[in-house]
């Protein structure tokens, strides 16, 4: 079973995330923010990780930054409301970047690639 | 001798020389006398006249000592001259005559026989011949005064004539006539030399001696010399003439000439030539007086032609300052030279230079088209009698009349590389051209150009009757028009319809006239200019307004789109998930879906709001329009195939490439072909054709897009790619801007076919990439 730590500060995406990866058959941790992620990292070992851009504390890209640093492979999918930055952060650190969307099909696939699930 | 008839002699002699009896009848008395008193067989009395040079009558006349006959005289027969012989007899008597001033000829005594004169004799003798001299000398003074009193007469005279006119014709008959009565000449000829060409003109002549063949070779001699001349001719056939140069201060005005006198011998002596030279003097200064009135009367004349052109000048260009606008004012020139208290021509044309196409224009025309129009015109004018400043007031009130001539030529257009053509040659030689064609073709010159210019059959010039028409021939001028330092137009004027002839001055004013309206029209071009550049400034600023109004919605809308991207994404996230727990059955099941759909269709609003608000940066590279149309269409085909849209393809081969970003093409042809398929509303066919094309000497790629759909509201048609706009029944939303927006940003031309009720078709045209690109890239 592959582990998916789902990176969001509004509650209500991260309960959609977690019981829609769950239903997908993914072990799903949440973190509110960058740092929460930061020190879930360790203990969690996640296969891949969502990870907003906009949040308190740290931000995304703070912690895009920090996880690098420690977990060079580890999967990172990008989920912003924001979609100007899709084609700078794909290309510069994470490996996908996913313009949120009530339908999630686009990141269960993204998802299932990255790890190799098909 | 006897010393009382001695006496009785001396008493007669006093007696006569005092009688008031003619001097011939005078001296023939006491020549009588002598005679008979000496017993002389001849008695003469030899006027000067009667003297022969050389001969020793002269010489003795010289020596005023009087000579004595008696005997052998030793005189040298060599020095006498034969028909003095005569007076050579045996005895004789010569004595001098002398007076005080001058010697009046000789007493002669001659007698057959020798004789001698006694001292008595003698001295009696020398008492007579000094009588004699008294007698003469005093008929010398009386004839000398009265001479002198009758040329005084005749130069007052003279005087009253030359001053009792300033009126030249007049003054030449009075001189002339005066003249010959003093002269008492049969006839004489004045002449005055013409300024202009230097001849000397006969301005008046009596007696028909202006047909002698020597008077004008002589008139012209006087005149160059400066010098009278004074030519005698004894007998009838050859006429003796004086001429005098009419001469004052350093100015030579011509000759005056008299011809035979009347008197006989008709010969003219010292004194009258004298008289003349002070006559001719006379005329000249009063000829000098009428001829500097003369000039100073049509200087005035002239100032006041000047003053009334310059108050004509004056209107004109008043009226022409009331208004900017370009029509009026060439409408308000063109009327100005055809008013008759403008500048008075026919008719008026102008042509205006045309730099781009470097051709002449027919810009307007204003003039009567028929010569019954004409008159009409004429007859109001001259009954209303308004002043120009009123006609030109209402003109600039009224608009241009639609006349034929203005059509006609508006029609005409000639090339400046007609250099034959006099319309070309005011342009280029930048100088007024006033062409006088005679009435019949004969006389016509040559200013054919070759081009079938119309104005051949109204304006003389020889193409008309090439072409086969029946061309009125008739006088024109041409003006240049001037704006600042170069020629703008040409106006052409002529007097059709009376056929006054245009002299020189009358060009100098239109070309006066002409370079304040050349400056008008100046005026009135940088006005439209500017205006145009002003209505350019307001686009602009309602552009900049746009794209403020843009960026703003810009940085509006992003926030919010943000910050509502999140709860909808809750939102259709869990009504996603209720709709799968829900059964198909239930109602809900049908509630969910709604949510879900129209939290999708917010979220393409958002989207297409984010992504048309964005200036994003084009990744310029070389394209396949092809690819990129395959690629959107497998995009968007699961649509069509859920309907019942068939799809028609069509590319040519060999296409050329373009300059463009891969991502946003896309995105824009997505956009069109998503907007095409909304409007056939799932059933129809959609045509995709691509081809190349060239255009100017350019390629270009063309994309054509037709469906079958409802076509647009032709009241929308032109607000497809307005962002804001939409209508009740039509939400345009923002896939049209935003293709248009990236359509344009790559300089393709975006044509929309629209045909209501049947569908439409996009025509979208970008520039190729040139052929060495695509070889370059074929081989890399």
């Amino acid at each position: 079973m592959k582990k998916i730590l789902v990176v969001d500060d509004e509650e209500s995406i991260r309960f959609l995330y977690k019981e829609e990866l769950e239903e997908e058959g993914f072990i799903v941790e949440l973190a509110q923010n960058g740092k929460e992620a930061l020190d879930k990292l360790s203990y969690f070992k996640p296969d891949l990780i969502t990870l907003d851009i906009k949040m308190p504390v740290m931000d995304g890209i703070e912690a895009l930054k920090r996880i690098r640093e420690m977990e060079r492979h580890l999967p990172v999918v990008l989920c912003s409301a924001y979609g100007e930055y899709k084609q700078d952060l794909t290309t510069w650190a994470s490996d996908a970047y996913i313009v949120k969307c009530a339908d999630l099909t686009e990141l269960k696939m993204t998802i299932r690639r990255l790890l190799g699930i098909l | 001798m006897d010393t009382s008839s001695a006496y009785n002699l001396l008493t007669s002699l006093m007696d006569l020389s005092t009688s008031s009896l003619p001097l011939e009848n005078r001296l023939n008395q006491i020549l009588q006398s002598i005679s008979d008193y000496f017993h002389s067989d001849r008695c003469l009395l030899m006027k000067p006249d009667q003297l022969k040079a050389n001969g020793f009558l002269t010489r003795l006349a010289q020596e005023g000592n009087p000579l004595w006959g008696e005997g052998e005289m030793g005189l040298n027969e060599g020095q006498i001259l034969p028909e003095e012989k005569e007076l050579l007899l045996p005895g004789f008597a010569l004595l001098p005559l002398l007076g005080e001033t001058s010697f009046f000829g000789f007493l002669y005594l001659g007698f057959l026989k020798s004789r001698e004169f006694s001292s008595e004799e003698k001295d009696l003798l020398l008492l007579i011949a000094k009588e004699l001299g008294r007698i003469l000398q005093s008929e010398h003074y009386k004839k000398e005064a009265q001479r002198n009193l009758s040329e005084l007469t005749a130069l007052q005279e003279i005087g009253r004539a030359v001053t009792s006119t300033l009126n030249l014709e007049n003054l030449y008959e009075q001189i002339l006539t005066t003249g010959s009565k003093i002269l008492k000449a049969r006839g004489g000829v004045l002449r005055i030399e013409e300024k202009a060409t230097g001849e000397l003109k006969i301005k008046f002549s009596l007696g028909g001696y202006d047909q002698n063949p020597l008077d004008e070779k002589i008139a012209k001699r006087v005149f160059f010399t400066r010098t009278p001349l004074l030519l005698n001719h004894f007998g009838e056939e050859k006429a003796s003439i004086l001429c005098a140069p009419l001469l004052s201060g350093r100015e030579c005005y011509g000759t005056l000439t008299f011809y035979n006198k009347e008197t006989t011998p008709s010969t003219f002596d010292q004194r009258d030539s004298q008289l003349l030279v002070t006559m001719a003097h006379q005329t000249a200064c009063s000829i000098e007086n009428a001829l500097t009135h003369h000039e100073t009367s049509s200087l005035a004349q002239e100032f006041e032609k000047r003053a009334k052109q310059f108050s004509t000048l004056w209107e004109l260009n008043k009226a022409l300052l009331t208004t900017v606008n370009f029509e009026r004012i060439l409408h308000l020139m063109l009327t100005a030279i055809t008013l008759g208290d403008g500048l008075g021509f026919n008719r008026a044309m102008l042509f205006m230079l045309n730099e781009k196409e470097h051709t002449l224009d027919g810009t307007m025309a204003v003039g009567p088209d028929t010569p019954e129009e004409a008159g009409q015109i004429w007859n109001a004018l001259s009954q209303k009698k308004q002043p120009l400043s009123g006609l030109m007031a209402q003109l600039s009130n009224s608009s241009p009349n639609p006349s034929q001539l203005n059509s006609l030529v508006k029609g005409i257009r000639i090339p400046l590389e007609q250099e034959q053509c006099i319309l070309s040659r005011t342009v280029l030689e930048g100088r007024f051209f006033n062409i006088q064609f005679p009435r019949y073709e004969e006389g016509w010159i040559q200013t054919g150009c070759g081009g079938p210019c119309q104005l051949s059959s109204e304006i003389g010039c020889s193409m008309g009757a090439q072409l086969g028409r029946n061309p009125k021939a008739y006088s024109f001028s041409t003006v240049p028009l001037w704006g600042k330092g170069k020629v703008i137009g040409v106006i052409v004027v002529d007097n059709l319809y009376n056929q006054n002839p245009i002299t020189e001055e009358d060009l100098q004013f239109l070309s006066m006239f002409s370079n304040q309206a050349g400056l008008a029209i100046e005026n009135a071009i940088l006005y439209r200019n500017l205006e145009e550049l002003h209505q350019k400034l307001k686009e602009m600023q309602s552009h900049l307004i746009h794209h403020e109004k843009m960026s703003a919605l810009g940085e509006l809308s992003s926030t919010i789109a943000h910050e509502i991207r999140n709860p909808l994404v809750s939102i259709g996230g869990f009504a996603r998930r209720l709709y799968q727990c829900v059964p198909d059955e239930a109602p809900e099941k049908r509630y969910t879906q709604i949510i879900m759909t129209e939290v999708s269709r917010v979220e393409k609003i958002l989207g297409d709001l984010l992504n048309y608000t964005r200036d994003e940066p084009l990744t310029l590279r070389e394209v396949e329009l092809k690819d990129i149309l395959e690629e959107t269409l497998s995009m968007i085909s699961h649509k069509f195939s859920d309907g019942n849209i068939e799809v028609i393809k069509q590319y040519s081969e060999d296409l050329p490439r373009i300059r463009g970003d891969y991502h946003q093409l896309k995105h824009a042809f997505f956009n069109l072909i998503d907007n095409s398929y909304q409007a056939m509303r799932g059933e129809g066919t959609l045509s995709l054709r691509l081809y190349p094309l060239e255009q100017d000497g350019s390629s270009f790629i063309r994309v054509e897009l037709e469906d079958t759909g409802k076509g647009i509201d032709p009241e929308n048609l032109h607000n497809i790619f307005n962002p804001f706009y939409t209508t009740k029944d039509s939400n345009l939303g923002l896939g049209l801007p935003i293709f248009h927006k990236i359509i344009t940003s790559h300089q393709g031309q975006i044509e929309v076919d629209n045909r209501p009720g049947e569908g439409v078709t996009f025509i979208i045209t970008f520039p190729a990439l040139e052929a060495s690109h695509e070889k370059d890239i074929s081989r890399r």
